[in-house]
């Protein structure tokens, strides 16, 4: 099967890979940016188009969305018209309405669709969903999970509209939040503080609250106001115990010597894996499409959630919790 | 595909090599022998084989590689046998208590022309595979010194019995990270000096604990904490630390440092269950190769030996008081 990329920035080479090592082959790179498309394209032997043309190319089967997420469902519902299957980076969509149009479109085409909730396919996320299946921990009454570093610096600087990217509490604490739904079921109501600074320089820090509908209650903390470094910390408490993970608590730590004329470095913590998780949803969306399982990720759940951020955005601009 | 069988189930790692066999794709888990035929049944039950009392019997079985993860000291004679047997050889570490033993096991397959491996799947941790690839780029520079640790927990019965073991901590967990340092730094120890004891634990024979002060060629500095120090309340089993002092920076690597922190009210026990990938998978999907390319495997008899001569001295430098030369 063949693979064209739209959206050749950050996620998208990160995608081009992770096809690649799945065996599909990327014939075509689209993006508005030209020399972003020319630059991955070149790598991987494929040709540069246009978004529109990769969609009317029959050498086409999967196609991957890594663009900034207002645009991903446009894309999408034109893809699913085209009668492709679609990988779509995460959050879904910035609305959603949108999402609501794009799985209308997706089952109208009869077409797979596939959004990258990687977290679901973290080693270390699957290892305490284990945990707790376990029963170790007892019956589970909080959770709180944390994530973040410094600020993202996307191409063309969306990254810094809140408007568009939505901030830290959009972009990047969907992830614990699409894993809390996935771990523990759906959420009844959110509060939210989002601190979504521009001046002197963009910083944003998330406060999140959600009561589940089992009762348990859940804090997330999203951060881009950190001058360096990216940290996930997650703790899970029950009845009878509780249990941490923290990427801090890495086995690889490396230190540079100062070289000429600079400080010395700090290489981050590391903790290799033999599969990426990046790669292991890429094979998760293969089974399906060869129809030998179910997705772990459905568009249903990307659409839920987009509505769990997007209601806690709505708590943050009203200081009120949100029903969902 | 290749019909694999276990010799003994006396080492708990026996357990791990069986549940791969079961996991790997080509490859038959075709018996098991154990000169503890309960035990023996146990495993092949456990695992979905069967379980064949008689030696001879089961290297005739058609087993074409086995895995030795019997008592240390028994290593020589199941080797030997299964050698002149025409098997493929996996060997649990340490390759045999002493350089007598473990010269014949290397002699005895090189003789009867099939491969030896010895299992060291730390080489085999991805956290190891990575440095390793740091050191190999130059990214580090040139590799001055190292100090290292493998404290465990007191595994207990035959491992502390120096009949049955051929020594205590200094041996049981000196051999892993003498071969993970020649390995990562493609040189060879050239002496000892040991400080050991049992200090620890009551009631046995061998040492519990185990200091080591090594240098290898080109003067490479290294010191090595061997014990079975982790209390039984630990979290974990122990550890395998390196930290490396290069020419361009400090790497540190805490080699099962992906775990949970786990703290569980009924059981009154925190422990750090592991989500990293499992090297002993690495390890036993290279042999499993070797037997059908009939190659040798990756890990060698030869790497087992070597860290047998690290112990050994260590051992001799401990009782004499002073640096003892590494034999080459």
């Amino acid at each position: 099967m063949n693979v064209a990329i739209i959206g050749c920035g950050g996620m998208g080479a990160v995608h081009a890979q992770m096809a690649t090592n799945c065996g599909l082959k990327l014939v075509a790179c689209a993006d508005t940016r030209k020399p972003k498309a020319a630059a991955l394209a070149g790598r991987y032997g494929a040709e540069v188009v246009s978004p529109k043309a990769v969609l009317a190319r029959d050498d086409v089967d999967i196609v991957a969305i890594t663009t900034p997420t207002p645009t991903h469902t446009g894309y999408v519902i034109a893809a699913a018209e085209a009668g492709k299957a679609i990988f779509c980076e995460k959050p879904f969509g910035r609305t959603v309405a949108q999402c609501e149009a794009a799985i209308a479109a997706v089952e109208k085409a009869k077409v797979k669709l596939f959004v990258g909730h990687v977290v679901r396919f973290f080693h270390e996320f699957e290892a305490m969903k284990a945990e707790v299946k376990s029963g170790k921990i007892g019956r589970v009454g909080f959770v709180k999970m944390y994530r973040g570093g410094i600020f993202p610096r996307g191409e063309g600087k969306w990254f810094h509209d809140y408007a568009q990217s939505g901030g830290v509490t959009f972009d990047s604490s969907i992830h614990d939040c699409d894993w809390l739904r996935y771990a523990f079921g759906n959420a009844d109501h959110v509060y939210c503080q989002a601190l979504q600074r521009s001046k002197p320089e963009p910083i944003d820090y998330a406060a999140i609250t959600f009561r589940m509908e089992s009762g348990i209650i859940a804090h997330v903390i999203g951060t881009w106001a950190h001058p360096q470094g990216f940290r996930v910390r997650t703790e899970i408490c029950g009845d009878k115990g509780m249990l941490q993970f923290n990427s801090e608590e890495a086995p690889i730590s490396v230190l540079m010597r100062a070289q000429a004329g600079g400080g010395p470095s700090m290489i981050v913590p590391a903790s290799p894996v033999a599969v990426s998780p990046y790669q292991l949803e890429w094979e998760d969306f293969l089974g399906w499409i060869n129809r030998k399982h179910k997705p772990r990720v459905t568009p249903e759940d990307a659409l839920e959630a987009v509505r769990m951020v997007s209601a806690a955005l709505e708590s943050a601009k009203s200081g009120r919790p949100v029903k969902l | 595909m290749a019909k694999i069988g276990i010799m003994s189930f006396a080492h708990m790692h026996a357990y791990s090599y069986a549940a791969c066999l079961n996991a790997l794709d080509g490859v038959e888990f075709a018996a098991i022998w154990d000169d503890v035929p309960k035990r023996g049944r146990a495993a092949a039950k456990q695992f979905g084989t069967r379980f064949l009392q008689d030696l001879d019997a089961f290297l005739g079985a058609g087993v074409e590689g086995v895995i030795i993860t019997s008592e240390n000291v028994k290593h020589r004679v199941m080797a030997e046998k299964a050698a002149a047997a025409g098997k493929w050889i996996l060997c649990e570490k340490p390759l045999a208590p002493t350089l007598d033993d473990a010269k014949a096991i290397v002699a005895a397959c090189r003789k009867a022309n099939v491969g030896l491996g010895t299992a060291f799947p730390c080489r085999y941790a991805q956290p190891l595979m990575a440095v390793k690839a740091q050191i190999a780029n130059g990214d580090l520079g040139e590799v001055y010194a190292a100090s290292c640790t493998n404290n465990g927990q007191f595994p207990g019965g035959w491992f502390a019995q120096d009949a049955l073991a051929g020594g205590g901590a200094t041996m049981d967990h000196t051999v892993h990270v003498a071969d993970l340092l020649r390995w990562l730094t493609g040189k060879e120890f050239t002496k000892v000096y040991c400080e050991n004891d049992r200090l620890l634990h009551k009631n046995i024979r061998t040492d519990d604990i185990g200091i080591l002060h090594l240098e290898m060629e080109g003067g490479i500095q290294v010191s090595h904490i061997a014990s079975w120090s982790r209390a039984k309340s630990f979290p974990t089993w122990g550890d395998v630390t390196i930290e490396i002092i290069g020419e361009k920076g400090v790497v540190s690597v805490d080699a099962f440092n992906q775990k949970l922190n786990v703290y569980c009210d009924t059981t009154m026990r925190a422990s750090w269950p592991g989500w990293g990938d499992n090297p002993d998978l690495g390890l036993v999907r290279d042999f499993v190769r070797a037997v059908d390319e009939r190659r040798s495997p990756a890990v060698t008899g030869i790497d087992g030996l070597r860290a047998v001569a690290v112990t050994v001295a260590a051992y001799r430098s401990a009782q004499l008081g002073k640096t003892v030369r590494i034999q080459p």
